[in-house]
């Protein structure tokens, strides 16, 4: 099988009362095994709620959502679904449990039954990963919001999953931490074969990812690789989106009477694009 | 004219008579002029919320003082309640907030409990939305069927409609969409034209921080690291890095045109800047050739 999730004809709706609110509609996608991709979508678009679709969080009112050939609706698959497919959210204060961050990696694969001797071993082995091996004494509450992360994705790593949905893991980091934590991930998925989705609004943290998938109002509205997905800037600015900065200057460049080539997410390749343009009007 | 808002030698400790015992805010003095947008930046952990709490009373200094128009805030501690109606402070994820049944009370909570009633309530609260381009038709809509990027702004709009002379935001365009961020951004800046307001806003979001600031404060490890024009603390990108934080994307990208040896002498904070710097440099030195 190639597919590590597939979603097949997907609604899910929130019932409050005599209310009912669509926010997953006639969804079908696929991730492929070893695959990075990237949702983009504005506040409300549905991304979070497909995201707990994922591992089975949430089970799909109409249609079937398939982990590794397992239907997330199936009870007594449940720890086989979340043993491979893991999940990251927005705020680490919300997801470290124990007083030392060793005990709070470990807490993942014990719960999944693993020998105690096997434990010790996954959890050095992800918090090396994560480059927080050195800190493995200390308590997680006194860490950055970049470390805490760390942490929270080396208790996901520990339990060995083949997929990691991360649902906004940066939104409430400084610079520094969000660039540890999208290394951080890219080395998961280029080194480790992990597959990643990563649930974004910054444009930039999809530059590096296979595929880029934009959702409005519960449906795919675009699918592609980011190159493509950056290119056409009418489309997300219809739905709430941007592009990312870098890109955004080179539209504006071209517009304004320098021809530069547009097809750059990267800051090195933007500025590349630009001395190249300049360059050719003998500058 | 005395500045509007003064911080003098503030200490805040955490924890003191225990081992845990922490300097979240280590010292700090600095000034802000009234009609200003004052940025604050640091790493996560590095002091900004802890400071920002003591702006309006929510928290004791260990030591030092906070001025407002020249005056302690703290000189009679009975009148607090009329700090915290002048100073707004908008914190992190302020829709987790939002109560009431309707939009129209909650953004008139605030100024309901600073004794505004009937006709006076309800002009404000239409004012307010007014302003910040709040659509009337939300007025009556319960503000949990509103998306999250519409609740940030009904729940900023409820500080508002308070009018406070200075207005204090924790991180107000985390975890929005673009748009969201745009919107956000946009009412901050009416806020201030219209009243000539002064804010305060601690951010990770170093392209937003340069679009909007007049000045920055930098935090390190509890310290007031700097406290300098936007422009000036955007041009040392090294310092930045070092203490954990960056540059707008644009910065950067000039910054290596500039190492590619071409020659752009401004400090480069926006897109604007940039489109005009580069055009210029492609007529030889002149914007409009």
């Amino acid at each position: 099988m190639n597919n590590i999730i597939d979603v097949k004809n997907v609604t899910f709706e929130y019932t409050g009362g005599e209310r009912i609110k669509t926010v997953i509609r006639d969804f079908d996608i696929s991730f492929a095994r070893g695959s990075f991709t990237v949702i983009l979508g504005h506040n409300g678009s549905g991304k979070s709620t497909l995201a707990k679709l994922l591992n089975g969080l949430y089970k799909p009112a109409v249609g079937d959502v398939f982990v590794d050939g397992i239907n997330t609706k199936d009870e007594k698959n449940e720890i086989e679904i979340k043993r491979r497919v893991g999940m990251v959210f927005q705020n680490p204060d919300n997801q470290l449990l124990a007083s030392i961050v060793e005990d709070d990696v470990a807490f993942g694969p014990e719960n999944l039954g693993i020998e105690p001797e096997k434990i010790r071993e996954r959890v050095d082995n992800a918090l090396k990963t994560v480059d927080m091996y050195d800190y493995r004494k200390k308590s997680p509450h006194h860490l950055s919001g970049g470390q805490k992360q760390r942490i929270a994705i080396a208790g996901i790593i520990a339990m060995e999953p083949e997929c990691i949905v991360l649902d906004e893991p940066t939104a409430m980091l400084d610079p520094k931490g969000r660039k540890e934590i999208i290394d951080t991930i890219e080395r998961l998925n280029r080194e480790k074969g992990i597959t990643i989705i990563l649930i974004t609004h910054f444009m930039e943290e999809a530059q590096n990812a296979d595929r880029v998938i934009v959702m409005d109002n519960g449906k795919i509205v675009a699918d592609d690789i980011p190159a493509n997905i950056f290119k056409n800037a009418e489309m997300l600015k219809s739905v709430g989106l941007d592009v990312p900065q870098t890109t955004d200057l080179l539209i504006r460049l071209n517009n304004s009477g320098l021809a530069v080539d547009t097809n750059a997410i990267s800051i090195e390749e933007a500025a590349e694009k630009i001395a190249t343009a300049l360059h050719s009007e003998g500058i | 004219m005395a500045p509007i808002l003064e911080v003098k030698n503030l200490t805040h400790t955490y924890d003191a008579s225990t081992p845990f015992r922490f300097d979240a805010v280590n010292d700090v003095s600095f000034s802000v002029e009234e009609g200003e947008i004052v940025g604050i930046i640091g790493h996560t952990g590095s002091g900004k919320s802890t400071l920002v709490q003591h702006l309006n009373g929510l928290l004791k200094p260990t030591s030092g003082n906070i001025l407002f128009n020249g005056k302690d805030i703290w000189e009679n501690p009975k009148a607090i309640k009329n700090i915290r109606a002048n100073i707004g402070l908008v914190f992190q994820y302020p829709e987790y907030q939002l109560f009431e049944e309707t939009v129209y009370k909650d953004i008139a909570f605030g100024p309901q409990n600073m004794g505004l009633l009937g006709e006076d309530l309800k002009t404000r609260v239409t004012e307010t939305c007014q302003l910040l381009d709040i659509d009337f038709d939300y007025l009556e809509k319960s503000p949990f069927d509103l998306s999250g990027g519409e609740k940030r702004r009904v729940a900023i709009a409820g500080v508002m409609a308070m009018r406070p002379e200075v207005i204090i935001f924790d991180e107000p365009i985390a975890g929005l969409d673009p748009m969201g961020r745009k919107n956000v951004i946009k009412m901050i800046e009416n806020y201030r034209n219209s009243f000539n307001a002064t804010v305060l806003i601690i951010s990770h979001n170093m392209e937003d921080m340069a679009q909007i600031a007049d000045r920055l404060i930098v935090m390190n490890k509890g310290k007031l690291a700097k406290f300098d024009t936007t422009e000036n603390v955007f041009s040392d990108a090294k310092f930045l890095s070092d203490i954990g934080l960056g540059v707008p994307a644009v910065t950067k990208i000039i910054d290596l045109l500039k190492s590619k040896g071409f020659n752009i002498e401004e400090n480069i904070l926006t897109i604007d800047d940039a489109v005009e710097a580069l055009v210029k440099l492609k007529n030889g030195g002149n914007t409009y050739a």
